[in-house]
């Protein structure tokens, strides 16, 4: 692009970019809302990084605990200050009673109340029964969702298997109640035939306890077997289905068994079976383009879910650890640059994808709804993807505009989503995060809306 | 702090690597259908001997993988005679040159880093990633005890003062036995004997006769890299043979053997005898078995502690000095333990160590399988068995098994097993929990599962082992990392891959000089 045609174009995105920061008004998320349970607290955690560890670390142990006993204990361990004293923001989010030291008396039923309040904001219920109204409500407002169980980590494979019927059980009850419920979408998601009686996210090395690269070829093998069986489901009731994406090591483990289970002809009329793709990693283009012509030769058009990445700490643990270079853009920047570059490739071949960007980067949703326009592409060929309970106004500021919005909303007991719960509270709270940015620290709306590539720019003068 | 870096395992995540190293195993399968052969090697000369003992194939217990000559009483005398004559010379060659043979040995495993890892997956039955930590652990030792020695071993001026000169020197101890096990075939034999050299020793390598294959190919490494040839004599043999000249011989100063706490006994007995022509007190360097437990606390991640659990206990069979043979769970984490770590040991991979899906392979041989086979079956008259897998026909397998113990004194929760073998015991508390973890005269590695910082504070001071592991595996220390090694009856060693270990192998000697003249000091 010449340097004119970028001003432009980056002037048209600030010009979107703007007018959904003005339909976002003063709308607040969930997490940053005044009423919100945590919100004092998380406004003390923005500023206190010792003490947001040690408190998720707190929110990490804390369903495991059964006794008050232990509670006690461990609130007292984790947060109270050198005597023994328990910091009064945290009485007042825990609800606890007004002595200084933290003693047995602390009631258990408040404690696990005040997370489970907390965790309800990303978590829409137990199980696929008790989420049907936020689901329902989803509809109503004019957004989608897409539905993934909580349950990190599978030790065996009978608890594969569970994992493997709790899909099977979520898909029942959705896909029997959804189709009756009110829907406001200002497009029409049917128009591909992609019929929404429901959608799924599946995690899918949990599907097998011996998930592992080195034992590639039957992973591979057992995954795709019992991913079938999902996808078969999803087929009959007319749902539609995602592959998670997961740390870039299982990589070569995901791709490859999407790609056998969608190639089955038993499948062939479950339209648009998708999958996740992170730009946080260096090989993500050409990871893309792989999937891409996978899609061109076996004329079977993929749903792809371009995200920038969530395995952000894990995966550059893991590398520094063994001394191997690290597989992702280690600047923010670059990952939205890369992000932005492989959008406008999702575009470019839009007669073999129906895309998704996920993402809460008013930034980058600006800029690939610009270049759809731009390019002539219909606001319906494609869809924008948020998480649930972090960005509620954005979605519904993007959504006003015609696009559809779908929620990626987890289900799931807080034992086994505490993993989930963390994450998403470490996303909230830090640095880099656009949300934190936008609704907390309240920056500039055209610092907001800046250009990556101009970021970058500024990066690299710093340094040298 | 030394300028150390560790060398990076292999990524299997690459594809590559994964199809390069199964080219690289087949490679090493036709080397072994050409009828290797090992010999000993003394002043750079290959002897052959008419004893010679066939290493088979701990996979299928039948194919050769090599034909080992066993060297002799004769060629042992004539081994410590010439290498004691080449001590003078290996003592004055400069501290920098000897490092530089570690740093180039090094750099040789690492080009061949794929090849060493195969050979050791069929010598020793290692899974490829084993194998692979094994071959990165013997590059670090190198690296680390080059740099180490350049920093601790080079002489220093005590203390600066007009009119005289006081230098601290170290001295090598003389002729250093290196007693190697096949456990880490490659990686602890290479570790002791570049300490030995690299503090100006001269030495003589004993590896186990089941890893005599790799264990050779590091002495050709060695030699490949400049280590002159006097300096170094490769004895593998026949412990009963040739092991108490090694040991006696009072030309023989230090005696350096990672193994079994039987042998280690023996060891000691023989250092502590003073022949009548011997003149100088024999030192020794043991690092002994582990009875390793690891205490899962009532508010542990299950998630982590299974996963944990698993590797540390039955990876590599188990055959571990640092493996957990012993499982600790404090009051309710006992059945929410047990409900889901059975289910998860039954669907661990067990086979063949080339294929690469294997995560429990076969034991090292007959002998071994046959002595694990009676203990688990004496065990499960006396212990609540909860679980034993079923087994590959062929070859040289142990079955997974996992009990609850029944009673603390018996020797499955004494006495170090070597195999896939795991006691679970529920405590009361974590005093308890504490209390039946230091309960063995072995004090090697421990691990804890919690998330209570008290509970970990408490352990972390209370636990008597060397090796001490929060929220993670009790094995796999990396050089440098986490130096490794216990005490108790573990070890009187310090840390391997720590900075003491050089020193073990060197004497201090002070020269003070009066550098006055008649009242003028030349300072």
């Amino acid at each position: 692009m010449t340097q004119e045609s970028t001003i432009n174009s980056n002037n048209k995105i600030r010009d979107f970019g703007r007018e959904i920061f003005t339909l976002i008004g003063s709308s607040q998320p969930s997490a940053f809302q005044k009423n919100f349970i945590n919100s004092k607290l998380l406004a003390w955690t923005l500023n206190e990084p010792d003490f947001k560890n040690s408190l998720f670390r707190l929110v990490d142990v804390l369903p495991t605990l059964k006794t008050a006993d232990s509670v006690g204990k461990h609130i007292s361990e984790y947060l109270s200050e050198s005597a023994g004293k328990i910091n009064p923001l945290l009485k007042y989010f825990f609800k606890l009673p007004s002595y200084n030291f933290i003693p047995a008396i602390i009631s258990k039923i408040a404690v696990r109340t005040s997370i489970k309040q907390m965790s309800k904001v990303f978590i829409a219920g137990e199980n696929p029964q008790a989420a049907l109204p936020a689901l329902k409500k989803l509809y109503s407002q004019g957004l989608t969702y897409t539905v993934d169980l909580l349950g990190e980590y599978s030790v065996s494979d009978q608890e594969s298997l569970a994992y493997l019927s709790r899909y099977q059980e979520a898909l029942t009850v959705i896909a029997q109640e959804a189709p009756g419920w009110k829907k406001n979408f200002k497009t029409d998601p049917n128009h591909l035939g992609l019929v929404q009686n429901c959608n799924i996210s599946v995690k899918l090395t949990a599907l097998y306890s011996q998930t592992s690269i080195l034992n590639l070829d039957q992973s591979v093998e057992i995954l795709s077997a019992r991913l079938k069986e999902i996808a078969l489901e999803a087929l009959r009731l007319g749902s539609g289905i995602y592959v998670d994406a997961e740390d870039t090591a299982h990589n070569p483990i995901i791709y490859a068994t999407f790609k056998k289970v969608f190639s089955d002809p038993e499948l062939a009329e479950l339209k648009f079976p998708g999958v996740v793709l992170q730009a946080y990693a260096k090989h993500s283009e050409e990871l893309l383009v792989d999937l891409l012509d996978w899609a061109k030769d076996n004329k079977r058009p993929i749903a792809i879910r371009l995200v920038k990445g969530a395995y952000w700490d894990q995966e550059n643990a893991g590398a520094a650890q063994n001394y191997w270079k690290s597989p992702l853009f280690q600047i923010k920047a670059e990952s939205d640059l890369n992000y932005e570059r492989l959008s406008c490739l999702l575009i470019d071949n839009i007669e073999h994808c129906y895309p998704a960007f996920g993402s809460h980067n008013v930034r980058s949703l600006s800029q690939i709804c610009c270049y759809a326009e731009e390019k002539g592409i219909s606001k319906n060929l494609f869809e924008l993807q948020m998480l649930y309970g972090m960005a509620q106004p954005i979605a519904l500021a993007f959504a006003s505009k015609g696009y559809l919005v779908r929620l990626y909303v987890p289900l799931g007991e807080i034992l086994p989503g505490m993993g989930y719960l963390v994450r998403r509270l470490l996303e909230n709270t830090s640095n880099d995060s656009f949300l934190r940015h936008t609704f907390y620290d309240q920056k500039n709306v055209d610092h907001l809306l800046e250009d990556p590539a101009i970021t970058l720019n500024k990066l690299n003068q710093v340094r040298l | 702090m030394i300028n150390f870096k560790n060398s990076s395992p292999i990524d299997f995540t690459i594809p590559e690597n994964l199809t390069n190293f199964a080219n690289v195993l087949t490679a090493v399968n036709q080397l072994i259908d050409s009828e290797i052969s090992v010999k000993p090697i003394v002043q750079g000369e290959k002897h052959i001997s008419s004893n010679v003992y066939s290493r088979l194939d701990c996979n299928n217990g039948k194919q050769v993988i090599a034909q080992v000559h066993f060297a002799n009483k004769e060629l042992t005398t004539t081994a410590i005679k010439k290498l004691k004559e080449f001590l003078p010379t290996w003592q004055k060659t400069s501290l920098s040159e000897r490092a530089n043979i570690l740093r180039r040995t090094a750099k040789l495993m690492q080009e061949n880093q794929m090849e060493l890892s195969a050979l050791i997956v069929r010598e020793t039955g290692k899974n490829w990633y084993e194998a692979d930590r094994d071959v990165v652990e013997a590059i670090d030792f190198c690296n680390y005890y080059a740099e180490l020695a350049l920093e601790s071993l080079a002489p220093f001026i005590t203390q600066v003062l007009p009119g005289e000169n006081n230098t601290y020197f170290y001295e090598p101890v003389g002729l250093a036995v290196v007693i190697s096990p096949w456990n880490f075939p490659l990686a602890i034999p290479c570790g002791m004997l570049v300490a030995a050299l690299v503090a100006g020793n001269v030495a003589i390598l004993k590896p186990a006769e089941q890893s005599s294959l790799i264990a050779q190919k590091l002495v050709e490494i060695l030699f490949q890299a400049g280590l002159p040839t006097e300096a170094l004599a490769f004895l593998p043999g026949d412990g009963e043979e040739i092991g108490p000249l090694l040991l006696e011989s009072s030309d023989v100063n230090l005696i350096c053997f990672t193994g079994s706490l039987a042998v280690g006994q023996k060891i000691l007995s023989a250092c502590s005898k003073i022949n009548p022509e011997q003149t100088f007190i024999k030192r020794c360097i043991l690092e002994l078995g582990g009875k390793n437990a690891i205490i899962v606390d009532e508010d542990a991640d299950l998630d982590e502690a299974i996963k944990g659990i698993l590797y540390s206990a039955f990876a590599y069979s188990g055959q571990k000095c640092s493996a957990c043979s012993r499982v600790i769970t404090i009051g309710s984490a006992h059945q929410a333990l047990m409900d889901r770590l059975i289910p998860a040991a039954k669907d661990l991979l067990i086979g063949l160590s080339f294929q690469s899906k294997s995560f429990v392979g076969p034991v090292i041989d007959h002998e071994a399988q046959t002595r694990l086979l009676k203990l688990i079956e004496a065990n499960t008259k006396l212990h609540s068995l909860k679980y034993k897998s079923n087994v590959p026909s062929e070859g040289t397998f142990v079955p997974v098994t996992i009990f609850e113990c029944q009673d603390t004194n018996s020797d499955l929760w004494q006495q170090e097993i070597f195999g896939p073998v795991l006691a679970i015991k529920q405590a009361k508390s974590l005093a308890e929990a504490i209390s039946l973890a230091n309960g063995t005269k072995f004090g090697l590695t421990a691990g804890l599962y919690s998330r209570s910082p008290s509970n970990i504070a408490k352990v972390s001071a209370d636990i008597r082992v060397g090796n001490f592991y929060i929220n993670r595996a009790c094995t796999g220390a990396i050089v440098g990392r986490q130096p490794f090694g216990g005490f108790k009856l573990s070890g009187i060693g310090s840390k391997a891959g720590g900075p003491d270990y050089l020193k073990q192998f060197v004497v201090p000697k002070v020269i003070t000089e009066n550098t006055m003249r008649r009242g003028f000091s030349p300072d």
